[in-house]
């Protein structure tokens, strides 16, 4: 038995060693040599699996190789992200769809195997989407004024998908900077939340847009402002609360953003044949017509700029955390 | 209605059935695979869809869904492999039926009890959605709080056998149920800084290794005995035990049905929540557990009967219940369709061919499901030796394929020494599945519902709903204790008689 499964060992270890040259060979072509991998750090069916199967299918026509999505999902997004940041083998063909889960992430649990910024090159901001802070219809509250000053008085609830996503950090930003009285209430997702807006169980809820789009435009809520920093094309008549101007909240800009890393070990020539190709895909009528019935609007930043824009997100939450002691 | 001829023409297209029939089929080969969801199926399947007409993209995912829902009970009756999650609770009584050489009854069975629910979870979503909308926009935290509250009453039956058995395993769910992150404060609970545990204990590879491995382990402690030659596979249901069967069937669709239509809770509670009420009102009580037929249809009704109704709060109201109509709604989407009260205004013509379609995948479910019986129960026909190493392969690859981790295939093997020392120990597997299940959804109901009313315990009365639910909740603890009582006494007097004797 041991000696057959000794020659079964040699019989593969030479094939794989045999295929291993065709690869290495294979590799003086130009990238991508082999098929590319979309980590989704997040299980299927949610907003950024959904992106990244619908950008995988068109990257997959401008690369002209399989883009295979794999979902590695867990503790917020640190789990998939921090697989691609240990590297190996397969980093100079991976790439990640990346959300404010990896800001949040970082900014709430300290002890992260990776580095957010360092371990990772940028590639492109794909879409970014505003939430809106909204009321129940029947809410006494017409603008984010009068609620500001109500919640001064009274402690509010606002719910949440989870700890840690932009929902709940939104809110606890607004709390922060606004220096209210709010209580955050946890959910197993916007699905299982909308339930209690809509129902009037809590106060508020700083929702993703495509969440509650038609919730808004039905009348069962009412829109008091988005955290863009522009008003969105979708509710125009709505103000950003920005423009509000009082109780700090110039300060308030925060969008969901998504957009694609990858491995600091990722090859330049890679980088820059992938952005060249997310830049096609991005201007694809497929792309836009689907970035608009998420109530997305396409990413404005790449490379070097996408950086910078993480490194500022991931300032604002680790700020955030701390004034509201969510940090592990 | 005068758009009717507009309903028949999107309906009567040869590509929706097509995508009906497709679904079904990849749902039930899909959700007999361990480790393979009807979600990752659903998941899968979407960006296909982008290209499709909206009815048969829709389509194609609730087929794999319903597909997903039975094809799961297949595995759970002939390996003890739950397939999905929902499964779970069929193999109790489906993997004795399918040992004392009943497989192909057991399968029949589940197969009808699926369709049956499914074709009344369809009813009640086509005639009831807006009704039970309401219901659900009316179920906040404390409703859902007196809900499991009631659920986790009627599990007292499910401890078979020593009542401090069961609860010891309850309360080991509960315990277990704890590891991962706060949901309030996020902060880690009995994780040991492992981030593999941060999202709690995976639930796929507990169910493989609790109920697939103990098996295996067992027939290899036992090696020794000659092997069984018999056709295991066996004769199919008899009508007698169908009609047996129907008011159990009957009852768990509709119990599938409210929990359906309240967004967050799922087949695998609506499954546990229907098997424990039909054992309770069964006349045959003392044979759950050991291969009764009635066991495995409350099981399928309850797990089935979610299936229709989890639309019902997607397409009334936008809000998706679950992953699969989290990807379902993904689907409308990407179509420029948006589920919710505006759609029913817009898009009626559409909404009506959909239900049509949904009707249909009943009765595709009905006969995929018996050309699935047919090979599938062959299985049930090859000698141990050869099957089980081809099984404990299917648990290793099921357990890594959930999260594509080393990490869980280890778990499934421990919770495969936990399953086998439960056994040895007699102690019964679903209290504790039912503590892990629903332990969780108590202790954040609670919370949710005291962070809801600030901390004021009058929340917790608040409408006619948590009054109905607290009554329930009373109720059927007294007849328990009553029950439990009069036992003792009866033994205690029989014990009397025999002394003066």
């Amino acid at each position: 038995m041991n000696k057959l499964l000794s020659s079964a060992y040699v019989a593969a270890y030479t094939s794989a060693l045999a295929l291993g040259l065709t690869v290495s060979s294979a590799s003086a072509n130009e990238w991508p040599t082999d098929d590319i991998r979309l980590v989704v750090p997040y299980g299927p069916g949610g907003t950024t699996d959904v992106l990244s199967r619908r950008v995988a299918d068109l990257l997959q026509q401008e690369l002209d190789t399989n883009v295979i999505v794999e979902n590695r999902p867990g503790a917020g997004s640190t789990v998939g992200t921090g697989r691609l940041a240990r590297g190996g083998r397969d980093a100079e063909h991976t790439i990640l769809m990346a959300s404010p889960g990896h800001t949040i992430g970082a900014a709430i649990y300290p002890d992260l195997t990776y580095d957010p910024i360092e371990d990772f090159v940028f590639l492109q901001n794909m879409v970014d989407i505003p939430n809106v802070m909204v009321v129940p219809a029947d809410s006494p509250y017409e603008d984010v004024l009068e609620f500001v000053e109500a919640a001064k008085e009274e402690n509010m609830t606002f719910s949440h998908s989870g700890v840690g996503s932009s929902i709940h950090m939104s809110g606890e930003l607004f709390k922060t900077l606004t220096e209210t009285n709010m209580t955050a209430v946890p959910f197993a997702g916007s699905g299982a939340a909308l339930p209690a807006l809509l129902g009037g169980d809590v106060d508020v809820a700083f929702e993703n847009m495509p969440t509650v789009l038609s919730h808004i435009r039905s009348g069962d809520l009412r829109a008091l402002a988005v955290t863009s920093a522009e008003r969105s094309e979708y509710l125009p008549d709505v103000p950003t609360l920005a423009e509000i101007g009082e109780h700090n909240l110039d300060q308030f800009i925060t969008t969901a953003w998504f957009g694609l890393i990858a491995h600091s070990s990722f090859p330049e020539e890679a980088q820059s044949t992938m952005q060249e190709a997310l830049a096609n895909v991005m201007e694809r009528e497929e792309f836009l017509d689907f970035a608009d019935q998420l109530g997305a609007e396409p990413g404005q930043v790449s490379g070097e700029a996408f950086k910078q824009f993480i490194v500022e997100d991931l300032e604002r939450w680790e700020g955030v955390a701390q004034q509201a002691g969510i940090s592990q | 209605m005068e758009n009717f001829s507009e309903v028949i023409a999107i309906f009567f297209s040869l590509d929706n059935f097509i995508a009906i029939a497709m679904g079904v089929v990849i749902g039930v080969v899909v959700g007999s695979i361990p480790g393979l969801t009807a979600t990752m199926a659903v998941a899968l399947a979407l960006p296909f869809t982008f290209s499709m007409q909206p009815v048969a993209a829709i389509l194609l995912l609730v087929g794999i869904y319903k597909g997903g829902m039975y094809g799961g009970s297949i595995t759970a009756i002939l390996i003890r492999t739950p397939g999905s999650p929902a499964s779970a609770c069929t193999l109790l009584d489906g993997y004795p039926m399918a040992q004392q050489g009943h497989a192909k009854k057991a399968l029949k069975a589940a197969l009808y009890s699926s369709v049956i629910a499914d074709f009344i979870s369809n009813i009640a979503l086509i005639f009831f959605a807006a009704y039970l909308a309401k219901i659900a926009l009316n179920f906040g935290a404390p409703e859902f709080f007196w809900l499991i509250c009631f659920s986790l009453t009627i599990i007292i039956s499910l401890a078979s056998g020593s009542m401090i058995k069961g609860l010891m395993a309850a309360l080991l769910g509960i315990l277990l149920s704890l590891v991962g992150l706060d949901e309030v404060y996020g902060s880690q609970r009995f994780t040991f800084g492992n981030y593999n545990l941060m999202d709690s204990i995976s639930f796929i590879p507990l169910l493989i290794g609790l109920f697939a491995i103990p098996e295996i382990i067992e027939f290899y402690r036992k090696k020794a005995l000659p092997h069984i030659k018999a056709k295991a596979s066996g004769a199919g249901l008899a009508f007698s035990e169908l009609k047996r069967c129907m008011t159990t069937i009957v009852r768990g669709s509709l119990i599938g049905v409210i929990i359906g239509a309240i967004p967050g809770t799922g087949a695998t509670a609506a499954a546990f929540i229907s098997y424990s009420d039909a054992r309770r009102r069964s006349p045959n009580k003392v044979n759950f557990g050991k291969g009764e037929v009635e066991g495995v249809a409350a099981a399928e009704a309850g797990n089935n009967g979610v299936a229709g109704a989890t639309m019902i709060p997607l397409l009334s109201l936008g809000i998706p219940g679950d992953v699969i109509t989290a990807i379902i709604l993904g689907a409308f989407m990407v179509h420029g369709l948006t589920p919710g009260p505006i759609m029913f205004q817009e898009n009626l013509s559409l909404i009506y061919a959909l239900f049509m379609g949904i009707m249909f995948s009943s009765l595709v479910l009905l006969m995929v499901g018996n050309v699935a019986i047919k090979y599938f129960s062959l299985i049930a026909d090859i000698p141990k030796s050869v099957l089980f190493p081809i099984v404990l392969m299917f648990c290793v690859y099921g357990a890594y394929a959930v999260n594509n981790d080393t990490f869980d295939v280890w778990l499934m093997l421990a919770f495969g020494v936990v399953g086998y020392i439960f056994n040895r120990a007699a102690i019964p597997a679903a209290p504790f599945l039912i503590g892990f299940i629903l332990g969780p959804m108590f202790e954040d109901n609670l919370r949710r519902s005291l962070l809801i009313g600030h901390n004021d315990l009058s929340i917790f009365v608040r409408g006619p709903i948590t009054w109905a639910f607290i009554a329930l909740t009373v109720g059927s603890i007294s007849l328990a204790l009553y029950r439990f009582i009069s036992a003792r006494r009866e033994a205690r007097n029989a014990a009397a008689k025999s002394q003066e004797v």
